[in-house]
């Protein structure tokens, strides 16, 4: 039988405190498909990632505006959508920081990182809403 | 997180036990500061998690290890652990040794 999570949303304070619980809850949320522990780690190493910056660069670390993040299984992808309320944020912008002269910079790593470890990863044209899938193995969920 | 600090053969060892996040990541750099030391081997064996901060944090440790003409080592890491400073490409920067034992050895 197929078990199809299917799709919740958050919002969340501006509070790096929420970050790990609310990947915990997601993990949570995700937990019928059995999904492997490498795929796992992935999933909330980008989204932690995601909200980190979310929440420190986008609001501003304003516990009042809120982050929404979604979850949403479909398709055979996993879609995780984390979007803040700031001005908004252009990747292009980011200095490639496996280059050897940005190796002991410590900017633009969790970003790289999340287009790393994600299938598809894609910004509104504002810069506050990412989008990042992750498409899932033919037996998630099945059993 | 828990970092178990000791001698060893003259090297400092910080075992770190649990997560290197956001949030655990500043207690490894004071830890590192309050030591200060030349010779440091930081063994990873028990390291289930790290984000971009805990790798920015060694970052740091390597700089300022480095600076003051010292010598740091990483050692035991899981093979995830190890995937993401080969992604990151910082497996060029830094000394990777596969046991606490070896890198104890190649650092004193």
């Amino acid at each position: 039988m197929e078990k199809k999570p299917g799709k919740k949303e958050f919002r969340l304070p501006s509070d790096l405190a929420e970050v790990q619980k609310a990947s915990a809850k997601v993990l949570e949320f995700l937990k019928p498909l059995s999904l492997g522990e490498g795929c796992l780690f992935d999933v909330r190493l980008c989204l932690e990632e995601a909200l980190i910056n979310a929440m420190k660069y986008g609001n501003r670390l304003k516990k009042e505006i809120p982050v929404r993040l979604e979850v949403e299984v479909d398709g055979g992808e996993l879609r995780l959508t984390v979007e803040d309320q700031g001005e908004g944020f252009d990747v292009a912008r980011l200095k490639d920081c496996t280059k050897k002269d940005n190796l002991l910079r410590n900017s633009g790593r969790g970003v790289y990182l999340i287009h790393q470890l994600m299938d598809r990863v894609q910004y509104n044209s504002k810069g506050n809403c990412l989008v990042m899938a992750k498409k899932l193995p033919s037996h998630a969920g099945k059993h | 997180m828990v970092v178990k600090s000791f001698e060893k053969d003259g090297v400092t060892v910080f075992q770190v036990d649990g997560e290197i996040n956001i949030s655990t990541s500043p207690e490894l750099k004071k830890q590192y500061e309050k030591l200060s030391a030349k010779k440091l081997v930081v063994d990873l064996e028990k390291v289930n998690y790290i984000d971009s901060s805990g790798l920015a944090t060694l970052v740091e440790i390597l700089k300022k290890t480095k600076s003051q003409g010292g010598s740091l080592g990483l050692a035991g890491m899981s093979e995830k652990v190890r995937s993401l400073f080969e992604i990151t490409k910082l497996d060029k920067l830094f000394s990777i040794f596969p046991s606490q034992q070896e890198a104890v050895t190649r650092v004193k």
